[in-house]
């Protein structure tokens, strides 16, 4: 009798210790809130086809980081030794976002850039959202780092967004990142009304000249002078710039073809699997629900619309001293921000919107291109003088 | 002109490359100094033998690990070679931005960072890469009081001076380091300044793209396997052909497309019948298998 009541409490005992190592035994509010969080992602990407390739994957992360657990087993992204903790290293060292630049470079055709570099100069506009970003926040109570961090979301460049704050701010990393992602797939929601606020009907069906046709020579030069002309300026954003303008090249010689492919099919893809899981895991509520963070998701929506308006009135100011002919859509100066391409197909449908026969898609991927270049040299900046 | 042109750009861009060239540093050997000496020990460091010894501090100013086996240590100009640091001690690789301490107290026995001289009436020391003829760093000192030291201001920088605190294996520089984000915090509590300063430098780095890109159209259209061609001689002056709009290129493109699409055989479930011609090779052909036999 004895031994079996015995037997009844070791097996008791051993229900209980598997039980505290389940889910429920560890389930905070934080954890449903991020649960909850994360299947609203999947749903906006899967419904709405909100940026379906990175939100699917950080989406699904932000499940897998919010598992409750508990903690030595080797399961959290945090955990030294667990498998996501290897896979987050990427993150954490800097290393997915300069891959994600190769494939962005191998997939961007700087055409429309090179043959009106007048749009180049929309794209260093548009960066004003940073730094107007960056003032808030410390205004805000954010250390200097931090600010720096947050700011970038205003580039409305992910990998770029990653880089920066694992540099200077790896606490926030999770939700610099969330947020970034989450402005680039709201981008048609937040730009039109900004756009349409600070353009008058006149100003909408603006016709730009059609962009003349680009050499061979000039898109391969492109990524060489653009490397050694910027990178000279900004050291720091060597890593992002570098291999932007390598991909680039690589797609442009036209030699190096199957590199290219790589570059921007199954390399580009592997490393946004990796980087949209391990930073939507990265997202634990014990880390990631604080106030910083509500003050980082609102910091964020700030920097798009300064970024926005930056970009809408750059166009504006510069078509005060250009002669009738020559003017530039100021719809297209939303495209500033370096979401590509989708800030470009914003200003696509927002000027068909006003004249169905004024596609000002071409137009518009000058500026969201150098937009690209124009965060990873804010970013640059702002590592070289906080770091 | 055109010829001229291309000269002048790139000699404009090897100069730019030459002019930055001596600002980038390898990071090898070259980057040890020797950092903080100390001659007379009295209640400082003391070594692994329970000891106080001169000492002699390397900075290893690499953001990588540099090993010092092999290089040379010595206290006499004229003998360089006078003390060999042994090669293939992991005790001898210095981690980036860190320090190795090595005693002179001319007792070999004690291991390899104790050296084979001493510095009671050294007033030089020199550090001599592994072929014993490069040097890589040298200093000569003052008499020094007892548990004083003799080092860079701040770790490898070019500033030497009597030291107010020994620092050991540590930075000699003791006050309150710099830290650019507190800096700017205190110098501009808005960012105000840090808009506009990288605001200006965005600007300007892609005001030169804009530039180039602007001025040198024309500088790109040249074909460089023309210029090396021989110029055909032809009585008959060809007029250049003015660029091609985007759009009438567009439309060539679409013209081939659609063309070429044509082209097909099999359309809208109509299954038609096209010739379709086979270059005759050896390797493909039927008459020569290895099962046709020889009649």
């Amino acid at each position: 009798m004895e031994t079996s009541s015995s037997y009844l409490s070791f097996v008791i005992e051993h229900l209980q210790q598997f039980f505290s190592y389940t889910a429920f035994a560890n389930i905070t509010i934080g954890h449903v809130i991020m649960i909850a969080i994360g299947l609203f992602f999947i749903f906006l990407a899967i419904t709405k086809e909100y940026e379906p390739l990175l939100l699917v994957p950080i989406g699904f992360g932000i499940l897998i980081g919010n598992i409750p657990f508990k903690p030595g087993f080797q399961i959290g992204v945090y955990e030294t030794g667990s498998v996501f903790n290897y896979l987050y290293f990427g993150v954490l060292q800097g290393v997915y976002p300069p891959l994600i630049f190769l494939g962005i470079g191998a997939m961007t055709d700087f055409s429309a850039l090179i043959s009106n570099p007048k749009l180049l100069l929309i794209g260093a506009a548009a960066q004003l959202g940073i730094f107007g970003a960056y003032a808030i926040a410390l205004m805000l109570g954010f250390s200097p780092t931090e600010a720096g961090a947050i700011g970038i979301i205003g580039g409305a460049d992910g990998p770029t967004a990653i880089f920066l704050s694992s540099k200077l701010a790896p606490d926030l990393l999770g939700a610099i990142a969330i947020s970034a992602y989450s402005y680039m797939a709201l981008v048609p929601v937040i730009q039109p009304p900004i756009m349409r606020l600070l353009t008058t009907d006149k100003e909408r069906v603006i016709r730009m000249k059609p962009p003349r046709a680009v050499s061979k020579n000039e898109k391969i030069m492109f990524p060489i002078i653009g490397l050694l002309l910027t990178t000279f300026i900004v050291p720091s954003a060597l890593s992002l710039l570098g291999m932007l303008f390598f991909g680039n090249l690589l797609k442009e010689s036209t030699v190096t073809k199957r590199l290219a492919d790589t570059a921007k099919g199954p390399l580009i893809d592997i490393v946004t699997i990796l980087i949209g899981l391990t930073v939507g895991a990265s997202t634990q509520a014990t880390t990631f629900l604080t106030y910083k963070s509500v003050g980082i998701f609102v910091l964020g929506a700030f920097s798009f619309v300064i970024a926005t308006f930056g970009g809408v009135m750059f166009v504006k100011i510069i078509n005060l001293f250009l002669k009738e002919g020559n003017k530039m859509n100021p719809l297209i100066g939303n495209a500033g921000v370096s979401a590509v391409p989708d800030s470009a197909r914003v200003s696509q449908f927002v000027g068909l919107e006003y004249d169905k026969t004024n596609h000002l898609l071409m137009h518009a991927m000058g500026p969201n291109v150098a937009g690209v270049i124009g965060s990873a040299v804010a970013a640059g900046i702002l590592l070289g003088f906080l770091s | 002109m055109r010829s001229i042109r291309i000269l002048f750009s790139l000699s404009f861009l090897a100069a730019f490359c030459l002019i930055a060239m001596p600002r980038a540093a390898a990071q090898s050997g070259n980057d040890i100094r020797i950092n903080e000496i100390l001659v007379i020990n009295d209640s400082n460091y003391i070594d692994d033998f329970g000891q106080r010894n001169a000492w002699i501090e390397l900075f290893n100013t690499a953001y990588n690990k540099v090993d010092v086996g092999g290089m040379y240590l010595t206290n006499d100009p004229n003998n360089p070679t006078k003390y060999r640091i042994p090669k293939g001690d992991p005790i001898t690789s210095i981690p980036a931005r860190n320090y190795l301490i090595f005693f002179a107290d001319n007792h070999t026995t004690r291991g390899i960072l104790h050296l084979n001289f001493d510095l009671k009436d050294s007033d030089y020391l020199a550090l001599y890469d592994m072929n014993g003829r490069t040097l890589i760093d040298e200093v000569r000192f003052p008499k020094l009081e007892v548990d004083k030291s003799y080092g860079r201001v701040t770790d490898g920088g070019s500033e030497w001076e009597v030291l107010h605190k020994t620092t050991p294996k540590s930075n000699n520089f003791t006050g309150e380091p710099r830290n650019p984000g507190l800096e700017f915090k205190e110098f501009d509590p808005f960012g105000i300044g840090m808009a506009l300063i990288a605001m200006t430098v965005v600007f300007l780095a892609l005001i030169l793209l804009y530039l180039v890109f602007k001025n040198t159209r024309s500088f790109y259209g040249i074909k460089f396997s023309d210029l090396f061609k021989q110029k055909a001689v032809s009585g008959v002056k060809v007029e250049a052909q003015p660029d091609l709009t985007g759009e009438v290129n567009a439309a060539i493109a679409l013209s081939l497309y659609l063309f070429r699409n044509e082209l097909h055989d099999n359309e809208a479930t109509v299954l038609t019948i096209k010739k379709v011609a086979r270059t005759y090779s050896p390797w493909s052909s039927k008459i020569y298998g290895l099962r046709n036999f020889h009649k």
